[in-house]
């Protein structure tokens, strides 16, 4: 059936048509004043530094013959700026207009699903984007003209740069996306332009690579390994800002959380199928690192936003739910709700604790281990236990104590009981006059942020006891609630279906 | 097509927005959706369009479900919301063809379907100038013209001549019109009640998330007020018979509520016309100038005012 639908659809191929977000978004890109301005600032502003280069070039009596890639790296940084800065701004822009309460027409009562939606919105980022390199391709093959700079370098630091701009553009949008009042985006807006210096980062990696040349580093292995490496994390993380904002936009009775999850657990695997072969070739333990802090750090956001999910599934979401005990029991992990998705973060986070374990158990460590490869493990096991102690006690809260405000406030109370605990033992050791190194770095037991300052090596094992005690309380005092949710979790009764009469 | 709206509820944390509201209406009719501000109009047409989906309850269209194939029911449902369209930098021809795009019509049929519906709501001549110039009429026949562009079998209009000048509310009306001949099933929501009276089949009066009436106009009218009012109004140089009039009418069986108002003897009658019409004979009998005679009818003006308390949850 699916295959007879896919073969029909590459059969009419001519009827095949561009995403109508796409159209739209370019036709007002191209009428707007803010894109057409913004492109002839930046040819200006190439045109002024050729001419700049060129006559102060002039006056030098000896022949240049670097001062293609010295023009090179200048557009490059003028490209790279205007790219970063404005791009991704002006596609946030937009989607936060079209978000605006007052203006809900487009997003909610089309036909379009949430993911072209947010496709169109990310492909027409794209183009602008590639607009702009097209501005900046004409100057740029004249400065391989005048030496200094070969072809392949050229278009390899392009596509790296065209690479971190559509990230850039794809985070704009999920951020653009979040239900937050006009004040709390702009807030999000110049946190954006901070961040949005980190693109001095490829810029410098970019010279770094006209110094030694791209064509000269073809032909070995580790520059390939670095470009595919880094290549495939960028898609990563710009397909995970895509998920997240397809699920920002979908309607609250969609099954949010299962592509949400769904991704993540694939690229779990993914990275630490690769994780795994890095520390098999290299025999270094260590390496495993690389795979379990962005896994926690990834697992604390989700525990967040797990416990922030409501218990009670729409209609939508429950016709979905299998009749089958197996499939549903996979369900559970995938499917909106915080019951299941509590166990979902649990799973991943124990999984990769348990393999980075073993890993260190059967591969030697490296000669000089840093501090995180000695001390980590610990860190993160605690910090993990503690999140999970929070997490539960905030949920518990909400439920038992603020059942009729919204779900969302679980994971701020969690936010707040953490800091709140962290910070209050400070504030009234300095109000007391007390406060000191040894009260700092001493065992405080409850406060997450304690576990990277100790003093005593002992006291992180009191930290681990705490934790798990703690733990096991929250676990006694939610199971009822727990229990609840898995008997919640069934496909609604059959009703007598009614046959739709549309063709 | 055939809309049916079941025991609808919609909880918005502790406030019940939509109580377990029922009613249903068909092609070729236009429902009026009555109510005070904050009564659940709009909740109630969003859930209808799809956008939100109800507590409990569900809405048929044609047997589609708006909770169980909400896809498929944003294929037969037009939705105009009570905001216009704010987009920058795209003209009225653009918007359209965008709408019609994004509801699936390719080609040579979405070109015709867009030119068809400029036509139809009057927008050709305007079709190349920027949504934001408009002024809040067009708007709404562009935002009108969006929501029939992929030819929906129903339509939701949330209080589409909300601020229109006469003009622009006249043409509107023509407009539904026209839409209920074309078998369109029409649920409008609007304040000016007088409007809806001249345009509706069937009305909906809802207040605090529970509906207080629902029929057709007639079946309202006279379920709400059952009396008619008669005036009468004598010739003016015997005006000075207004008095005994009253006291005539005050006597006579089926009459209440006699009362002189300006210059004119208004009082309500409990009986049919064959009553009315009785009474003309006497008083004609009885040597009165009558030279006016006519039933006042109540309108949904008068029963909205009478059945609804003006209470928001």
């Amino acid at each position: 059936m699916k295959l007879a639908a896919i073969k029909n659809y590459f059969a009419n191929w001519r009827e095949w048509e561009m995403n109508p977000i796409v159209i739209k978004e370019l036709r007002q890109g191209v009428r707007s004043w803010t894109v057409t301005g913004m492109l002839l600032l930046f040819l200006v502003v190439l045109f002024i530094a050729s001419l700049a280069f060129l006559i102060t070039s002039s006056f030098d009596v000896n022949a240049n013959m670097g001062l293609g890639g010295s023009m090179f790296k200048v557009f490059l940084a003028i490209l790279a700026g205007a790219s970063v800065f404005f791009i991704p701004l002006y596609t946030a822009v937009r989607v936060a207009a079209e978000r605006q309460e007052n203006n809900p027409d487009l997003l909610y009562v089309t036909t379009l699903s949430p993911f072209r939606i947010i496709f169109g919105k990310f492909l027409c980022s794209a183009y602008i984007t590639l607009l702009f390199f097209s501005a900046c391709m004409p100057f740029m093959a004249f400065t391989n003209l005048l030496r200094g700079v070969d072809l392949p370098t050229v278009f390899f630091i392009l596509a790296f740069l065209f690479l971190i701009v559509c990230a850039s553009n794809m985070i704009a949008i999920f951020f653009a996306c979040l239900p937050a009042s006009r004040p709390f985006k702009i807030l999000f807006a110049i946190g954006g332009f901070i961040m949005s210096f980190w693109v001095v980062l490829p810029v410098v990696i970019s010279f770094q690579f006209m110094e030694s040349g791209i064509g000269a580093m073809m032909g070995r292995r580790d520059f390939w390994i670095g470009t595919i490496t880094t290549t495939g994390l960028v898609l990563m993380v710009t397909g995970l800002f895509f998920v997240l904002s397809v699920a920002l936009i979908s309607p609250p009775s969609a099954n949010r959380a299962l592509p949400v999850r769904t991704y993540l657990t694939g690229v779990w695997l993914l990275t630490g199928l690769l994780a795994f072969g890095w520390v098999a070739q290299t025999g270094d333990a260590e390496r495993m690192t690389a795979w379990v802090y962005p896994t926690f750090i990834v697992m604390m956001f989700a525990l967040l936003v797990t416990i922030s999910n409501h218990d009670l599934l729409s209609q939508r979401v429950r016709r979905k739910i299998p009749q089958s005990q197996l499939k549903r029991f996979f369900a559970f992990f995938f499917f909106n709700g915080a019951a299941g998705g509590l166990i979902w973060v649990a799973a991943i986070l124990v999984i990769t604790f348990g393999i980075d374990g073993v890993m260190n158990k059967h591969f030697p460590r490296a000669s000089y281990p840093s501090t995180f490869a000695v001390e980590g493990h610990g860190w993160y096991v605690t910090t993990g236990l503690y999140a999970f102690d929070y997490a539960l006690l905030a949920l518990f809260l909400q439920r038992k104590y603020f059942r009729h405000r919204p779900a969302k406030l679980a994971g701020l109370l969690a936010v707040l009981l953490a800091g709140g605990w962290a910070l209050a033992p400070g504030i009234f050791l300095f109000f007391a006059n007390r406060l000191s190194w040894k009260s700092i770095d001493g065992f405080q037991p409850g406060n997450i942020f304690n576990v990277f300052s100790l003093s005593e090596g002992s006291d992180q094992m009191k930290h681990q006891v705490t934790a798990m005690i703690w733990l096991v309380v929250m676990l006694f005092i939610n199971a009822k609630w727990f229990r609840q949710q898995v008997k919640n979790f069934q496909p609604p009764p059959a009703v007598e279906n009614v046959p739709p009469v549309l063709q | 097509m055939k809309v049916q709206v079941r025991n609808l509820r919609k909880e918005f944390g502790r406030t019940v927005a939509v109580d377990n509201i029922s009613f249903s209406f068909d092609s070729g009719h236009v429902f009026g959706f009555v109510g005070p501000n904050g009564a659940g109009k709009t909740t109630t047409m969003r859930i209808i369009s799809t956008i939100e989906e109800p507590t409990s309850g569900d809405v048929l269209l044609n047997g589609i479900s708006v909770c169980e194939e909400p896809e498929l029911a944003r294929r037969v449902v037009g939705y105009v919301p009570d905001t216009l369209p704010a987009h920058a930098d795209i003209t009225v021809h653009e918007y359209l063809d965008f709408y019609a795009r994004a509801y699936g019509l390719k080609g040579k049929k979405r070109t015709q379907a867009v030119e068809a519906i400029e036509e139809f709501t009057n927008v050709a001549g305007i079709r190349d100038k920027h949504l934001k110039a408009l002024s809040k009429g067009m708007k709404q026949r562009v935002t009108l013209g969006r929501a029939l562009v992929y030819d929906p079998d129903v339509l939701i209009l949330d209080e589409p001549a909300a601020g229109l000048d006469p003009r622009a509310r006249v043409e509107l009306r023509e407009l539904l019109m026209l839409l209920a001949e074309r078998k369109k099933a029409i649920l409008i929501s609007s304040h000016i009640l007088t409007e809806l009276t001249e345009i509706c089949n069937g009305v909906v009066i809802i207040e605090r998330g529970k509906i207080l009436e629902t029929g057709t106009i007639d079946e309202v009218l006279k379920k709400s007020a059952p009396r008619r009012t008669v005036a009468v109004k004598l010739l003016a140089s015997h005006l000075h018979q207004n008095a005994d009039l009253l006291k005539e009418l005050l006597q006579t069986p089926h009459v209440e509520n006699a009362r002189d108002v300006a210059n004119e003897i208004h009082f309500e009658l409990s009986g049919d016309e064959d009553a009315a019409c009785e009474i003309l004979g006497a008083l004609v009998a009885k040597k009165y100038k009558v030279i006016e005679f006519r039933q006042t009818k109540a309108n949904l003006e008068d029963i909205f005012m009478n059945v609804t308390k003006g209470g928001v949850q």
